[in-house]
């Protein structure tokens, strides 16, 4: 039942249109709240699975199931849009409707139930109303030539994910034939196999699905503008939360039912993921635009994770989950600052700024303490999990990890360049904006501690995650394919 | 025996009943709206109650539960009509019966197991429509009028004389013997080839589609919304209907046949939907595309196609109807067009109506938690299970081309702008909030509508 009431709660929200206006962000941040207090009784109590566990006989005509669970999997990514969305309604401007609160509680509702999803028909529908929340945050409310920003993201996202709906279905169907039980559940589904003229296509609708969402390398075509274009706390939440329903996705449905062909395509994946992971941090590099630094070295982050499930290996899958987590708390923060900053000095221009650490000492710091932990610093959240990645890197393929490697380098060298540019150096500008208030230091503050905390007891979260890499023996299965040997 | 033709009997006597009180009552009253409107209900509870299969005159008459929920489907459309017509000034007193003669002549088609029963309810649907296409007196409905005749004629034509040559082939006019009988597969060919195109022409299918922009265009607007639902509604179920009884044998052919047409009609539709600036032309175009969804399921041929065809005429049905309701309000008395710049501003000015506008664009564009989305879920399924994967592939396009096509006026409906305003009447505001609500009831818990569907469509798989 925890897991419903977190989808049902975000949608109370459409009570805010009946609010005064003065109380609509007021109500925003309550169910906001209510949304990380259920995460924390679901975080700190061990609980009955009657709690954590709703599996009600959706559709029975079409054999679907409302199969949602709070595993060691989801609930750390639910914490985490339940937290980045509470920063985000929090430093969001007081002038907003109670449509803007709507979208983003509703954007919250549908992640959690794409994390928390066990059938793939319910799976794909939160997949798919996802887009419906952000396509108004991003046309409704975002500055210049939005509405074509918004109409790039929708068009975009269900071009990958229309395929994948016949790949779910074919799933099902498949599966019906084989067993004469026609079901969605992804536990039934892994011991599906496909006949081989279709899986490789099935297994594609998935994957370019995954890839647009995240997105990556060379399917990113959206999320540039959309960055640049969303107000700041909306980018907080596409960058925190939701660019990861992509990457989760490959971990929670891909891994289980297409072992056997990712395996077979690791060496391309692989490729795909190391030349994003180069193009994120190259272009990120050249950025003249503070906010489009940050995004693209997302961009790079996300090929990251990427690679950590691609290797397949025990170490890859963990690292890249809670490289999940850290991420979108990291970015999340990083975005916020960067909105007060645009706020503040009017311009997101990396070169016509610069010297701000002498007028807004305490903006520059926390600017600072992000940046670092986004580089990689260790003891900050994203070491931990880089470092799990390239363990599970090590063990499968040294020659990527040898360009991951060079690429953490080059991903210092971004942030560095974006802080320095942006913070140090002569003052640019006679102008002396003012520093973050106390309720914007409480804010990022509170997001600063979760960075520690994450980045010196990352434990604290992997022990929760369960077995996620194929068993043994498809691994055997796996090894002697990519020497491409018989099995012994 | 005959008490399973209950429904039809009601209707019927409704039609008689509504012209008497049109004859009776002065041109301004509303009274033959509400016999009309009670006819059809008295006709729809009493179908709903019913549970039975049983045939008659030798299969010339089946009384199933898939007529009834042909039926069921034909009076929805037929008191959405009504409702937004509730304006006798306008659309005169005879209105109320016309539309009803219209409805009666798609449930004939539901329950029509023989060829003359089955041109019999073409005739009935069409003629009365012809006369209504044209009742705005202005070029654009004089067009639509003459063009829907003219092109509806011609159609019912090939129909005739693929119906002869059926005749011919086989000697009999029932559609379970035509697969019985020993046949002469040329002249069988060429008769359920003509026969095809006069159905698929009702249903609006391309390359027989040409007529349909102009005449929902030209015709009043809660004609239109008819001739979206019902029309496709009485089309849908006689193709269906004569193709898995009489020639569920040959399904080899025409099944490819038909996929052909429907991933065509489907991508061609929502390519021509694009550019559409006219509310109402879009409605058409959109409509054509969702005719070769409808087409999809039947060319699948098997039992899955079959429920999700009839499936989905309901989705399809509510949202029409909910986007022609919009079109309807915003046009006023005077029936000025409705372009997608007068929808710019509406969710700020009239936001219920953009509420209602929103969801029928969402369930057209098929996105979870509305009905667009469980149809379309549907008709995927039953594309694959008969192997069709082009099919479904094809599908997939058009639903992408489909997504720019509805959240355009979306779009336009948030932006900032003067656009058109409009007063609802009771009848726009019952249509509007029964259409929506239907399409979310049944977007997220569609477990009702799709067993009640998938009992009905057993019936037409006798084979």
């Amino acid at each position: 039942m925890l897991a419903f009431g977190l989808v049902l709660i975000p949608w109370i929200g459409l009570g805010l249109f009946l609010l005064p206006k003065g109380w609509v962000k007021a109500g925003a941040v309550v169910l906001a709240g209510v949304e990380v207090l259920l995460f924390a009784r679901a975080l700190l109590a061990p609980m009955p699975s009657s709690l954590a566990v709703v599996n009600w006989n959706w559709i029975p005509s079409l054999g679907v199931h409302f199969h949602l669970s709070l595993d060691g999997l989801a609930l750390f990514l639910v914490g985490l849009a339940s937290v980045v969305t509470l920063a985000a309604v929090l430093a969001s401007p007081n002038k907003q409707g109670p449509a803007y609160y709507f979208w983003i509680l509703l954007a919250e509702s549908t992640a959690i139930g794409v994390f928390t999803a066990l059938d793939l028909v319910a799976f794909y529908v939160f997949w798919e109303v996802v887009l419906v929340p952000v396509f108004f945050l991003l046309g409704g409310w975002a500055a210049g030539p939005a509405r074509r920003t918004a109409l790039k993201w929708l068009i975009m996202n269900l071009f990958g994910s229309l395929f994948m709906l016949i790949g779910v279905v074919a799933m099902g169907v498949v599966h019906a034939q084989e067993t004469g039980h026609l079901t969605f559940q992804l536990a039934s589904l892994a011991h599906t196999t496909l006949v081989p003229q279709v899986a490789p296509w099935v297994f594609l609708s998935f994957l370019v699905a995954f890839i647009i969402k995240a997105p990556l390398w060379p399917l990113h075509g959206w999320m540039p503008p959309a960055y640049s274009d969303a107000p700041a706390p909306v980018t907080a939440v596409i960058s925190g939360v939701l660019s990861k329903l992509g990457v989760f996705a490959m971990v929670r449905v891909l891994v289980p039912l297409f072992h056997a062909e990712m395996a077979q395509a690791e060496p391309w994946l692989m490729a795909l993921a190391a030349v994003g992971l180069v193009y994120g941090a190259e272009l990120a590099l050249r950025q003249k635009d503070v906010k489009m630094v940050a995004a693209y070295g997302s961009l790079s982050h996300m090929a990251m994770m990427a690679l950590g499930i691609f290797t397949l290996t025990q170490a890859g899958l963990v690292g890249a989950t809670f490289y999940m987590v850290a991420h979108g708390v990291m970015l999340g923060g990083l975005f916020l600052l960067l909105g007060w900053y645009e706020e503040r000095t009017g311009s997101r221009a990396l070169t016509m700024l610069g010297g701000l650490n002498q007028s807004v000492p305490k903006l520059t710091a926390w600017f600072q303490i992000f940046a670092l932990a986004t580089l990689g610093l260790p003891g900050l959240a994203g070491f931990a999990g880089e470092y799990m990645i390239f363990q599970g890197l090590i063990q499968n393929n040294i020659t990527v990890a040898a360009v991951a490697g060079v690429i953490l380098v080059l991903a210092a060298w971004y942030m560095l360049r974006l802080f320095q540019g942006a913070m140090q150096g002569p003052r640019a500008t006679g102008r002396s904006p003012a520093d973050l208030t106390t309720a914007q230091v409480g804010l990022i503050g509170a997001l600063g501690l979760l960075v520690v905390v994450l980045g010196i007891w990352p434990a604290g979260v992997t022990s929760h995650l369960p077995v996620l890499a194929p068993p043994a023996t498809h691994a055997l299965a796996h090894a002697s394919h990519r020497k491409g040997g018989e099995p012994a | 025996m005959m008490h399973f033709l209950e429904p039809e009997i009601i209707a019927a006597v409704g039609v008689l009943a509504t012209l008497v009180a049109a004859m009776l009552a002065s041109s301004r009253s509303t009274v033959p709206y509400w016999f009309g409107l009670v006819f059809s209900a008295a006709a729809l509870a009493r179908a709903s109650m019913l549970h039975l299969s049983t045939h008659l005159y030798g299969g010339a008459v089946l009384g199933d539960s898939y007529s009834i929920v042909v039926t069921v489907f034909t009076l929805l459309a037929v008191m959405a009509g009504l409702l937004l017509a509730w304006d006798p000034d306008k659309y005169g007193a005879e209105f109320p019966a016309l539309l009803q003669l219209a409805g009666l002549g798609a449930m004939v088609m539901g329950f029509a197991g023989n060829l003359i029963l089955l041109f019999l309810g073409l005739e009935l649907l069409s003629l009365p429509l012809y006369v209504l296409a044209a009742s705005r007196r202005t070029p654009l409905g004089g067009e639509a009028g003459l063009k829907y005749l003219l092109m509806g004629a011609f159609s019912s034509g090939i129909l005739l004389f693929g119906a002869a040559l059926l005749y011919g082939g086989t000697g009999s006019m029932t559609f379970v013997n035509f697969t019985a009988v020993h046949v002469v597969p040329g002249l069988m060919a060429a008769g359920l080839g003509f026969l095809l195109v006069g159905l698929l022409f009702k249903l609006a299918i391309v390359p027989f589609h040409m007529w349909v922009p102009d005449v929902y265009e030209g015709s009043p607007t809660p004609v239109a919304a008819f001739m979206a639902f019902g029309t496709k509604v009485g089309a849908a179920a006689a193709l269906l209907r004569v193709l898995a009884f009489g020639f569920s044998l040959s399904a080899a052919w025409w099944g490819l046949m038909l996929g052909y047409l429907a991933v065509l009609t489907m991508i061609a539709g929502n390519m021509v939907a694009l550019p559409q600036r006219d509310l109402k032309r879009l409605l058409a175009w959109s409509g054509v595309g969702n005719a070769g969804y409808v087409l999809v399921g039947i060319a699948s041929h098997n039992l899955l196609g079959a429920q999700a065809a009839l499936f989905y005429l309901l989705p399809y049905g509510l949202a029409i109807l909910l986007a022609f309701t919009v079109v309807r309000v915003l046009e006023g008395r005077e029936e000025s067009p409705v372009t997608l710049a007068s929808l710019k501003g509406l969710a700020y000015r009239q936001p219920w109506l953009a509420v209602g506008f929103l969801v029928a664009m969402l369930s057209l564009a098929g996105i979870p938690l509305t009905a667009g989305f469980i149809g379309k879920f549907y008709l995927v399924r039953g594309a694959i299970a008969a192997d069709q994967w082009g099919v479904a592939v094809g599908l997939v396009v058009a639903t992408i081309v489909g997504l720019a096509v509805y959240f355009r006026p979306v779009q336009q409906m948030f932006a900032p702008g003067d656009g058109a305003s409009g007063r609802f009447t009771v009848g726009t505001g019952v249509v509007l909030a029964a259409a929506a609500l239907g399409t979310l009831f049944i977007g997220i818990y569609p477990e009702p509508v799709l067993h009640a569907v998938i009992q009905s469509a057993r019936f037409t798989w006798l084979h």
